[in-house]
């Protein structure tokens, strides 16, 4: 495959995210704020989102697993769930995470333990697409392209 | 390639254009958010400094007062409510505040407003919201001035003087200036009153600049006349001063009356902490017939220890604020000469010179010890009151304590020590420390002039400045006489200065760790200079100069502490590395000051210097990216 093509298969696989859902406006802000002096902003900042993600969902799932659950403490890591996947533009991931919150504001265990599955499911759908967008990007550049900066949707 | 991690122009570098080089301070505990946060800001070209815990951020704007335009802060974070962090911050930097969340409630948002936020952000940010930002500082400036305008009291001229040298902090300052009074900046006079028309903005009334020495002018006849017999016409006969009208000095004298109120104001809140803290000092303090840390230290009265135990009890935490009392002492000799001081901030803190930092340091004010001050005069007890520090509703205030105990000393000091001028009260004042109480008004022109010269350290952010340097520096450019560079070794006044600062010092460091030590070390160091009563080693100084000017420390200590919670600017690295420094030499004082002043502007290292919060740049260097490679 040669530079041309991989390029052109980073577009449509991207654009394939944004039609899907997975991303949202707010990752092309991501991607518009990488340059020269930040060309690898997007990964940075992803791989901060995917480290924060693991350690609150791993939080989660032991405060749900408790005998009395503080659906305080949930909520707040929650909420701090949904704050960094939004400022992403994990999509999917943030509307799981409102989802969430509703029902601790219940108190609902059962159902926050199925939202807490939900998030993770999301979660591990977005953390596959990105890395293998980055993949295609290391491989284009291994080849000497570059990353195409524009998007258009147009056709 | 881009700038520092900060993002703006060179630190030392030349006039960048509004907004760029707005100073931003970003807190928020989702490393995610902090960094795209942070690297919008590099985008618009701000100065951007990042944080992820707001009780870290709260002792970066204490200590580094006049260094910033702006604080980002999100609403929800672990250590501390994002409400409180701005509750603290509006009260003690009169900065602006804007808050950041997810919560898009009209109620949450109402909440931010009810909590004097500038501005409410629902994330994601987007980078246009954050190009707005600058409004929010320009606008407070604004409105200050009018303030300011319609009193006739601060002239925001000054703000021009500070701002004419330091390029990278005159962004805000500058286009604020540019929009009042662009032609103000040819106006700068060193005299105590200046009549300039108000810009078209506001009224055109002239306006009168309340210097420092005007201001203690004002003090003293208010102290002879008694606070409650103090009437315009009364205070204007005593102080006698050409050009000045009864309407000035009423005015003045409101936001005096109104700074006073809010220091018993504020003072009855920490009664009980601080009657136990002027107990233990005082007791302490009798022994000796007059304040001198280094005595008491050496005596064993008041060891630094003590103090530092005392403030941390008191406090629960370093007194960031402490600290940069000390750095604000030496900055302030530095500083006086305040016309270098030109961020943005200068404006926001020009905006308030006397009523704000009067009513900070009111708030600070127990009952007990105004009650307890016999100080003879009033512009004594004045300044007593205004060495408390604005009390903290948590433990970071340690500014609070530090200033009650302060004060208590020198309210001992005072009662022990009625010495021949009305400026010995600042001596005791001077202990705690805002740097703009160096400007003395009773130094003579010459010799302050003299001063001045030297006095060039670089108002990198770090220096105090705003409310102090406005204060004193008002049009001091003659008054500093506290320039560290007038006052090698062996000077009465630089001991004098380092001596008031040096219990602040103390009590941060101890309670702080390490550094401590080294600063403790340079107060007894500074203590025991300040024992020797040589003669000022710049012997072309007048006698009453060097005398005095000891003294117009301490009143600028004074006039500091009231704004300590305002205007504690001065870095701890860079207190550090000023106390370090030979004691016996001011001049290399204050390069010190311009080279840690200097290294202060680099955000990353301070950022990396914040103990507690995760270090940006490290934990950029240490994520490990190649996971994310894998197929």
């Amino acid at each position: 495959m040669d530079v041309g093509q991989m390029q052109r298969q980073w577009i449509d696989y991207t654009k394939s995210l944004f039609l899907e859902g997975f991303l949202d406006g707010q990752f092309l802000q991501l991607q518009q704020l990488q340059d020269e002096n930040n060309p690898d902003f997007v990964v940075e900042v992803v791989s901060l989102f995917f480290e924060d993600s693991e350690r609150l969902l791993k939080d989660l799932t032991f405060a749900l697993n408790q005998n009395g659950v503080d659906f305080k403490k949930v909520d707040a890591h929650v909420h701090q769930l949904k704050g960094s996947s939004s400022s992403i533009g994990a999509q999917r991931v943030k509307n799981a995470c409102i989802a969430f919150r509703n029902f601790c504001e219940e108190q609902n265990t059962d159902a926050c333990l199925r939202c807490l599955q939900q998030v993770k499911q999301e979660y591990c759908l977005v953390k596959n697409k990105l890395e293998t967008l980055f993949g295609l990007e290391q491989q284009i550049v291994a080849a000497g392209g570059s990353i195409p900066t524009e998007l258009s949707f147009s056709g | 390639m881009a700038p520092s991690r900060s993002g703006g122009d060179a630190c030392k570098g030349g006039a960048v254009e509004f907004p760029a080089g707005l100073r931003v301070l970003v807190v928020d505990d989702d490393a995610t958010t902090l960094r795209i946060i942070e690297q919008m800001s590099i985008r618009c070209r701000y100065r951007v400094t990042t944080c992820t815990e707001a009780t870290v951020a709260l002792n970066l704007l204490r200590e580094r007062k006049g260094c910033f335009d702006v604080v980002l802060s999100d609403v929800h974070m672990p250590d501390m409510d994002g409400y409180k962090l701005l509750e603290h911050v509006g009260l003690e930097m009169d900065l602006p505040v804007i808050m950041m969340s997810g919560d898009s409630t009209t109620s949450a948002v109402m909440k931010g407003i009810r909590h004097g936020a500038c501005d409410y952000l629902i994330k994601p940010v987007r980078e246009e919201e954050l190009r707005n930002i600058w409004q929010h500082v320009v606008r407070k400036i604004w409105n200050e001035n009018k303030e300011h305008d319609n009193s006739g009291s601060m002239e925001d001229s000054d703000w021009n003087k500070r701002g004419n040298d330091d390029t990278e902090y005159t962004s805000v300052a500058d286009a604020a200036e540019l929009v009042k009074a662009p032609k103000k900046r040819s106006s700068l006079k060193e005299e105590d009153i200046e009549l300039e028309s108000d810009d078209p903005a506001t009224s055109k009334k002239p306006r009168v600049v309340w210097s420092v020495e005007l201001h203690q002018q004002f003090v003293s006849a208010v102290n002879q006349l008694g606070l409650d017999k103090a009437v315009p016409k009364r205070i204007l006969e005593l102080m006698n001063v050409p050009g000045l009208t009864r309407e000035n000095v009423a005015s003045h004298l409101q936001k005096f009356r109104l700074y006073l109120k809010r220091l018993s104001g504020v003072a009855q809140q920490h009664n009980g902490m601080l009657n136990a803290v002027p107990g233990i000092i005082e007791s302490k303090l009798g022994a000796t017939g007059r304040f001198d840390i280094q005595a008491l230290a050496a005596a064993g009265h008041v060891p630094p220890e003590t103090l530092a135990a005392l403030h941390a009890e008191l406090l629960g935490r370093p007194a960031a604020n402490i600290m940069s009392t000390v750095d604000q002492a030496t900055l302030l000799q530095a500083s006086i000469q305040g016309q270098k001081i030109s961020h943005a901030e200068h404006a926001v803190a020009y905006g308030q010179p006397l009523v704000k930092c009067l009513s900070n340091i009111g708030k600070n004010f127990p009952p007990s010890i105004i009650t307890a001050n016999d100080v003879s005069s009033a512009y004594g007890a004045w300044m007593s009151s205004n060495i408390t520090v604005r009390p903290n509703n948590s433990v970071e205030r340690v500014g609070t304590q530090n200033n009650n105990m302060l004060m208590d000393m020198l309210e001992h000091r005072q009662r022990q020590q009625p010495q021949q001028q009305p400026l010995i009260h600042d001596q005791s004042c001077s202990i705690n420390v805002q740097p703009s109480c160096l400007v003395v008004p009773s130094q003579s022109s010459d010799t302050l002039h003299a001063v001045n010269s030297c006095a060039s350290i670089n108002q990198d952010c770090s220096f105090g400045r705003n409310a102090i340097i406005d204060y004193s520096l008002l049009s001091q450019k003659s008054n500093n006489s506290i320039t560290a560079s007038q006052f090698p070794g062996g000077d009465t006044k630089a001991q004098g200065v380092l001596y008031g600062y040096t219990i602040p010092s103390t009590c941060s460091m101890s309670s702080i760790n390490g550094s401590i030590q080294q600063l403790q070390n340079s107060t007894l160091t500074f203590g025991s200079a300040r024992a020797l009563p040589s003669p000022l080693p710049m012997s072309d100084r007048q006698d009453p100069y060097g005398f005095k000017s000891g003294d117009s420390f301490d009143q600028v200590c004074l006039r500091n502490l009231g704004f300590v919670g305002k205007d504690t600017c001065i870095p701890n690295r860079f207190a550090q590395k000023e106390i370090e420094s030979s004691v016996s030499d001011f001049s290399q004082m204050k390069v010190n000051v311009d080279s840690s002043g200097n290294t202060l502007q680099e955000e990353p290292n301070f950022i990396n210097m914040q103990k507690g919060s995760r270090p940006i740049i490290e934990r950029y260097q240490s994520c490990d990216h190649s996971s994310v490679f894998t197929e």
